[in-house]
């Protein structure tokens, strides 16, 4: 059972930091699909420089590289007023994209100097608590809710909507990133093609799941690790087909979002902001 | 400076910003290219080649097949709100639907049209249970319907690897071949099963006119632009989201049939049935917006992406998340044009 | 003089006339990446046209199998003489294919449909998974052996019961825990089945699915493990035993000459089928290339002992010896020579016989000692 639980937080961690970072650019009202390609050159970013310089320097690379992904988002999905939807879901196939073409030569180099995982899922856990009283607890957080719930009357009142947005986007790119850099620093020290193999769009899920509040966000990454484990750990020790088991984390997420009932979106999600309308 | 919403942009400034952001994406494409040593000139031939030869008009029609027949159903969806992204799941559902009445009802003259009939019920019962938890227990149908795409492939795993699996397919996780009236007629040796591409367009077609034509698509279009308003004409809210969520799934269920009846002719590892057209299909519909005609235009379009995409990873051994740079440049152009010839620079505050 | 000048020119230009390349071409399931199936059908070709200066390659990457005939039809547009289909599910494609261009070659791998102008070939390891599981058995203190699997088919369950097998001639109580994660490339779930069948008891592992991740998860917990495909002793230096190594390019590079010498044509390959083994030296036991066992545990196989004809040998010796006979010509020993029964206790290869082709092809019994879930066991 402590493995479970172990396990549970060591692979709910960068389910954990992608979904913080999605859901802190929702709160400010952007949606932000881009999760798994931005994981996925950040992983790259990070694992490039790790192995050239150092698994310090290469958390920074990581996180950098989601910063400027998840802003590059910000250029059409806030500035230029796309359809956010879309411009994620293209991030997201760009981020894959450049990160396979670019990695090649990545491909089969074992990580000399690997970084631990336990120290960074604390600090993953401290990075939710931390984003959870920045919401709550600071005139950042208010103007941050505001502008994802009212733009207009957070404008009204001289919030900088773009600013915020931006910035939210661009903070939450750089926790996706340290995500990213988790998988490929310390979750499974090397780096290949496809390697966040659909963690990203768990957390977008997850985000959802949590109803946009970090700590529930915990809660639920730790939740998916459990089971995402557990379906291993059980495996024919109990006469069900491993493909139930394999499902069942899925299915387990419908179950608490029936249960759960109606989760309360930021007002303002996905809608640019225009003003004067 | 800032941005300001543009009412009525002139069809030169939309041109305009069309040509500007599609030079944009192809002059980064182009660096790419040339930093893989490939002529930036060839490779954009090659990505629009599969439209000269008929091998590759085959293939862009091939895969415009069930993006036609998902997006149309997808364009409806999203119009009333309903975020159905698990596409992929109900395509999976029918093809489940289609193995099932192929490989285990006597076959006979209605064989395909019961596969039809049951892939699209699977289908739209899939995409309808998602409705139905959103419109009881207001559980958001963006994560239900994406984690059933996840119970999908585990079943369809499930039942090629035990209970469906063939008796002649030495252990692989296949079913046996469909008998030869479950099979879908091709358009000479290419891979395009025109039933089903006349079934795409009909459905666009039809959905079109009822979504313009009818005053059951008026009470939709009300739902869908104006919630408040819909309540109060006294619109069943729940009901429609119920009906078009059926109806997209329905749809979604007739691509996968179309794809194990047409193509592979068995039912096998769900990686294989569709090449993500659920997830494409979402981008067909956007690009639709919201009018099902009009993915008549789109399905051809992220089509031929995909299959230049193809096309460039073959003649230059380039690895394949070419395509996925391809399309993603693309696609980001194609919003920025959409979205700045929309507005218009106001220097002053 | 000048003759002479002409003449050599007109050599030269005969010879380079002669020399027209032969065009193969590859068509590969997944990406490249970066150890596993595709990887190491990159390495064959890439080694193939390094050594044969008449051949010129092309590869796709990433084909599902709906996209194998429009491939296809673009290479041999394109000039493609013999096609390589590493997949099995290329199979009815490449038959389709067949036909529709005759003068064309295609070879097929891992399938065992044959017509005029298409050959099946398979390297397989099915021996090298014995012989690792000698070592497997020697090593595990736990008397667990773990074993993450992709799918549930013929191939992975041969390779899972030819280890099962050669665990329990060494430690005859051993228990192979399998996992099954259904994916062939999934970094995370490979790490957390390893993780499981860890908390579960298991110091040794051997897979088959196309990442090292369960060798470097397993060596974070001190556990040994068998590299898989490729070389993968350098993810791990102080945990990695051996492992199973393919080389396609003996395959390729014998094939091509064949087809370049007009011994192969497209009229007669219907009885031409490559399932070369230890003895052809298409596949290879090691940690890395001639490293055949990691020198750093050679001293704990020599003093673990088995009991082999009555006899106690070092199992480092047994091993030695199998894998020298098995690389002969003419090997005498085979891991499936009956009797054998599977952990039902049905015998599936009666006493006396080696299992034959077709047995090793369509393997869904599972050997004693495995434990776990078995997709299509026979009742």
């Amino acid at each position: 059972m402590e493995e479970a639980l172990v396990r549970a937080v060591l692979f709910g961690t960068p389910i954990l930091l992608a979904a913080l970072g999605a859901l802190l650019a929702e709160r400010s009202g952007v949606v932000n699909l881009g999760v798994e390609g931005i994981m996925a050159l950040s992983a790259l970013a990070a694992f490039a420089v790790a192995l050239d310089v150092g698994p310090f320097l290469g958390v920074v690379a990581g996180v950098g590289a989601g910063v400027a992904l998840a802003l590059f988002l910000g250029l059409f999905a806030i500035t230029l007023r796309a359809n956010p939807f879309v411009a994620g879901l293209a991030v997201a196939a760009l981020g894959l994209g450049a990160s396979g073409m670019l990695g090649k030569r990545y491909e089969g180099v074992p990580l000399q100097k690997v970084l631990p995982e336990a120290p960074l899922a604390l600090l993953a856990l401290l990075l939710a608590l931390v984003l959870h009283l920045l919401l709550y607890r600071s005139r950042f957080g208010l103007y941050l809710r505001s502008v994802g719930e009212n733009p207009k009357a957070a404008d009204l009142f001289g919030v900088n909507v773009e600013g915020v947005r931006y910035l939210a986007l661009g903070l939450g790119g750089g926790l996706i990133g340290l995500g990213g850099a988790y998988l490929s620093l310390a979750y499974r020290p090397s780096w290949t093609d496809g390697m966040t193999a659909g963690l990203g769009w768990v957390a977008i899920a997850l985000v959802i799941l949590a109803a946009w509040e970090p700590l529930r966000a915990v809660c639920g990454a730790y939740l998916f690790g459990l089971l995402f484990f557990l379906q291993f750990r059980l495996q024919g020790s109990v006469p069900i087909p491993s493909e139930a088991f394999a499902a069942m984390p899925y299915l387990l997420v419908i179950l608490v979002l029936a249960l759960s009932g109606r989760s309360r979106a930021p007002k303002a999600l996905g809608q640019p902001f225009e003003r004067g309308r | 400076m800032r941005l300001e919403l543009d009412p009525a942009p002139s069809p030169t400034k939309v041109a305009l910003s069309y040509g500007a952001f599609l030079l944009l994406a192809l002059f980064l494409l182009g660096f790419l290219f040339l930093a893989y040593g490939v002529s930036p000139l060839r490779a954009y031939g090659l990505l629009l080649s599969p439209l000269l030869d008929p091998l590759g008009l085959a293939e862009v029609a091939r895969r415009a097949i069930p993006l036609l027949l998902i997006g149309a159903g997808l364009s409806l969806a999203f119009r009333v709100g309903f975020f159905n992204i698990g596409a992929e799941g109900q395509l999976l559902m029918g093809a489940v639907g289609a193995a099932y009445v192929a490989l285990f009802l006597p076959p006979g003259p209605y064989t395909l049209l019961l596969m039809f009939l049951l892939g699209g019920a699977l289908g739209a019962l899939w995409a309808g249970f998602a409705a139905w938890l959103r419109v009881r227990f207001g559980a958001s149908e963006i994560l239900t319907t994406l984690m059933q795409n996840y119970l999908a492939y585990y079943l369809v795993v499930y039942l090629v690897a035990g209970p469906w699996k063939g008796q002649f397919v030495f252990g692989f996780l296949y079913t046996d071949r469909f008998p030869e009236v479950a099979r879908l007629p091709r358009l000479g040796d290419t891979l395009v099963h025109w039933p089903t591409l006349l079934l795409g367009v009909g459905a666009a077609l039809l959905l079109h006119l009822l979504l313009f034509r009818t005053p059951w698509g008026f009470s939709l279009r009300v739902l869908g632009e104006n919630p408040q308003a819909a309540r109060y004409l006294g619109l069943k809210e729940g009901r429609l989201t119920l009906l078009v969520a059926l109806a997209s799934g329905f749809l979604a269920g007739f691509a996968g049939v179309g794809e194990v009846a047409g193509i592979h002719g068995r039912l096998l590892e769900p990686a294989q049935i569709s090449l993500g057209y659920g997830f494409t299909a979402i981008l067909v519909a956007w690009l639709a917006r919201g009018r099902p005609g009009l993915t008549l235009l789109t399905a051809p379009l992220l089509g031929l992406i995909l299959a230049g995409g193809d096309a460039l990873k073959l003649a230059f051994s380039m690895p394949f998340r070419v395509v996925d740079v391809v399309a993603g440049l693309l696609l980001l152009a194609l919003i920025g044009a959409e979205a700045a010839s929309r507005h218009r620079l106001i220097w002053r505050r | 003089m000048r003759k002479l000048v002409w003449l050599l020119a007109l050599l030269l230009g005969t010879g380079l006339a002669q020399g027209e390349k032969l065009k193969a071409c590859f068509i590969y399931v997944g990406p490249v990446g970066d150890a596993g199936w595709t990887y190491a059908h990159d390495v064959g070709r890439k080694k193939a046209e390094a050594a044969l200066p008449w051949l010129e390659t092309r590869y796709v990457e990433s084909v599902p199998e709906a996209q194998a005939l429009p491939v296809i039809d673009r290479f041999v547009k394109e000039g493609c003489k013999v096609i390589f289909a590493t997949s099995f599910g290329y199979m009815e494609a490449v038959l389709e294919a067949a036909k529709k261009y005759p003068d064309v070659i295609f070879a097929h791998a891992t399938g065992f449909k044959r017509a005029p102008n298409v050959a099946t070939y398979m390297a397989d390891f099915y021996q090298v998974y014995y012989l690792n599981g000698l070592a497997a058995g020697a090593l595990t203190r736990s008397g667990k052996v773990g074993y993450v699997a992709a799918f549930p088919i013929p191939e992975v369950k041969r390779h899972i019961n030819a280890f099962a097998l050669g665990v329990r001639a060494v430690n005859p109580k051993a228990q192979v825990l399998v996992r099954w994660i259904n994916a062939w490339y999934d970094p995370a779930k490979a790490r957390e089945a390893t993780e499981a069948l860890l908390a579960q008891g298991a110091d040794v592992f051997a897979f088959t699915e196309d990442t090292p991740t369960v060798i470097q998860t397993a060596a974070k917990k001190g556990a040994y493990s068998f590299g898989h495909y490729t070389p993968m002793l350098k993810f791990a230096p102080d945990h990695v035993v051996s492992g199973q190594i393919v080389h396609w390019d003996v395959i390729y590079i014998d094939f091509l000459k064949k087809v370049k010498e007009g011994v192969y044509t497209p009229k007669n390959l219907q009885n031409v089928d490559y399932f070369w083994l230890l003895q052809h030296k298409a596949v290879e036991m090691g940690a890395d290339y001639g490293v055949p066992i990691n020198p750093k545990h050679v001293p704990l196989l020599q003093r673990a002992r088995m009991r082999v004809a009555g006899k106690e040998v070092p199992v480092y010796e047994r091993i030695m010896a199998l894998l020298q006979d098995m690389s002969s010509p003419k090997p005498t020993f085979d891991p499936f020579t009956g009797s054998i029964r599977d952990r039902k206790g049905v015998v599936r290869i009666p006493a006396g016989r080696k299992a034959t082709l077709q047995e090793l092809l369509t393997m869904e019994w599972a050997a004693p000692g495995v434990v776990g879930d078995w997709p299509g066991e026979p009742k």
